[in-house]
């Protein structure tokens, strides 16, 4: 365990853009050029009517907890315990996973409100999540 | 037309559980399809099919071949996505059989899981493709940690306490602790010792995650025809099949409109009684994949024996004890047998068909048995009779 070394995401033809734009510290999605669906994660077609064509377009990265999961024990050297892995539902976009920062004593719960912030790792920068009001 | 009873499990093999084989994953293949030829009465030589689980095993159909010394095999194939797969090769080796392409085909499953390399720790790390690159980076690494993302909003949507999840864990430990088989023979536990027990990744506890197990599983497929006339008596399949649901990922399919749903067994489950041709109502005993307690309630409510949120109420009211109107995971499940990725499952559904099973459930004329979820997955409907 302790030789692992720490995921990054490894970005292909179709992720490229997507992680380029959080190497700037923002958050884009897909969203289809005919129909307007949103979509994540990245995908050549739109699920909805299969065109190909698409923009990226920038997210607030605001919304609500829709799930979340505290970690306590440890099963990968690069993340200590204990942690939380919130699942988010964007007010403008998908619903994504990253780690929630939030002050010592604030607990996480469903329907909390948090907004993106950015932490910089070798590989690629991440987004976090902190208690918005 | 559809496969309904056109096709038998004849024969299944098993070697011991343990936390340690001593021995390699093709070592044990062998030995529990040596043993399920037997159990049919077929010689290695009759094998022209082989269906294995494609992911995380290391035993392939070359190393089988020329370990059985098998001249030709005209059919093989692997069936995706882990725990997923169990039922899924037994419905592969249905369609090459009632298509013709093969006439004895061999599935099976082979893990040392727990000695050698164990799947409750992340063995991921560095450069990402696929759907991982969306979770790993973040830390959410494991299948306990996605799962436990399902699990909180199941709590949160129906207003249940982690106590619902507890007595899924408490009833496969009672029914593990009269098999002399199982990793928990004689290991039963109580609520309480659920509720105290560590926190691995919130709302799952320790008692909530199967077992890491060393061991290797098998079954022999045939014609209905052929069963008929070999040493151990049929296990008709009345239905097979797989399915997947929208947007399905790994056990991090988050974008679909509800996560408290498992669309890919709903899916089957519609497509298992279509082909059965009977319902929720009249299945006997069910074997359903347990490698985490809160999909096991959301599997009992997608194939249809409980409303949404209510599959508690199956446990609190002892309907799914050995002496219950539908007896479940009879063998002890991962959770106190072991964990082959659902192979177990299988082979408890033949016996308990054949009423020789160690917790062995009066009159069963058939038996349902599920996949791994959260993810694409499969299931079974085993009939004693070829209605």
């Amino acid at each position: 365990m302790e030789q692992l070394p720490r995921p990054h995401p490894r970005p292909d033809r179709d992720t490229s853009p997507y992680w380029e734009a959080q190497r700037a510290h923002e958050l884009k999605f897909q969203r289809c050029s005919d129909c307007g669906e949103s979509r994540f994660p990245v995908t050549p077609t739109c699920p909805a009517c299969r065109s190909f064509d698409f923009e990226w377009t920038s997210s607030s990265g605001r919304g609500t907890v829709y799930s979340y999961t505290v970690v306590h024990h440890q099963t990968h050297p690069a993340f200590g315990v204990p942690y939380t892995i919130v699942l988010v539902e964007l007010e403008d976009g998908p619903r994504m996973v990253a780690q929630l920062r939030a002050p010592d004593g604030e607990s996480v719960g469903i329907g909390m409100h948090v907004r993106v912030d950015w932490e910089d790792h070798p590989e690629q920068p991440l987004p976090v999540f902190v208690p918005h009001s | 037309m559809t496969i309904r009873n056109k096709t038998a499990i004849a024969g299944i093999g098993q070697t011991e559980f343990s936390k340690d084989s001593g021995r390699s994953t093709l070592h044990m293949a062998l030995e529990a399809i040596l043993e399920a030829l037997e159990d049919a009465g077929l010689k290695p030589s009759d094998i022209d099919g082989v269906v294995r689980m494609a992911a995380n095993d290391d035993v392939f159909e070359i190393d089988l071949l020329r370990s059985l010394g098998l001249p030709n095999l005209r059919f093989f194939a692997e069936i995706p996505h882990g725990g997923g797969a169990a039922c899924g090769t037994i419905a592969c080796a249905v369609a090459a059989i009632t298509s013709g392409m093969a006439d004895v085909v061999v599935t099976f499953r082979s893990l040392n899981e727990r000695s050698e390399r164990r799947f409750g720790l992340s063995s991921m790390g560095g450069g990402l493709g696929g759907w991982m690159q969306y979770y790993l980076p973040h830390g959410l690494v494991t299948p306990a940690q996605w799962v436990a993302v399902f699990a909180q909003r199941y709590l949160y949507e129906y207003g249940h306490s982690t106590e619902e999840f507890g007595r899924v864990s408490v009833l496969c430990r009672k029914h593990a602790a009269t098999n002399p088989h199982a990793m928990m023979y004689e290991r039963p536990i109580t609520l309480e010792e659920h509720q105290a027990s560590r926190w691995i990744a919130e709302p799952l506890r320790l008692l909530d995650c199967t077992l890491d197990t060393d061991g290797a599983c098998a079954a022999i497929v045939i014609s209905a025809a052929k069963a008929k006339t070999l040493k151990a008596a049929p296990a008709y399949i009345a239905a097979a099949a797989q399915g997947t649901g929208s947007r399905t990922e790994m056990m991090t399919s988050y974008q679909r409109p509800s996560l408290t749903r498992l669309e890919e067994a709903e899916a089957v489950a519609r497509e298992l009684y279509r082909v059965a041709e009977i319902t929720p109502a009249d299945v006997r005993v069910v074997q359903i994949y347990d490698h985490f307690t809160p999909f096991v309630l959301m599997a009992l409510e997608a194939y249809g024996f409980a409303k949404p949120g209510k599959a508690p109420e199956l446990l609190r009211g002892g309907r799914l004890e050995l002496d219950g109107e539908m007896p479940m995971n009879t063998h002890g499940g991962h959770l106190g047998e072991g964990y082959l990725h659902g192979f177990g499952h299988i082979c408890e559904a033949v016996r308990q068909l054949r009423g020789t099973a160690v917790n062995q459930v009066a009159d069963v004329n058939n038996c349902l048995v599920t996949s791994g979820t959260g993810v694409p997955t499969s299931g079974l409907i085993l009939s004693k009779d070829a209605y």
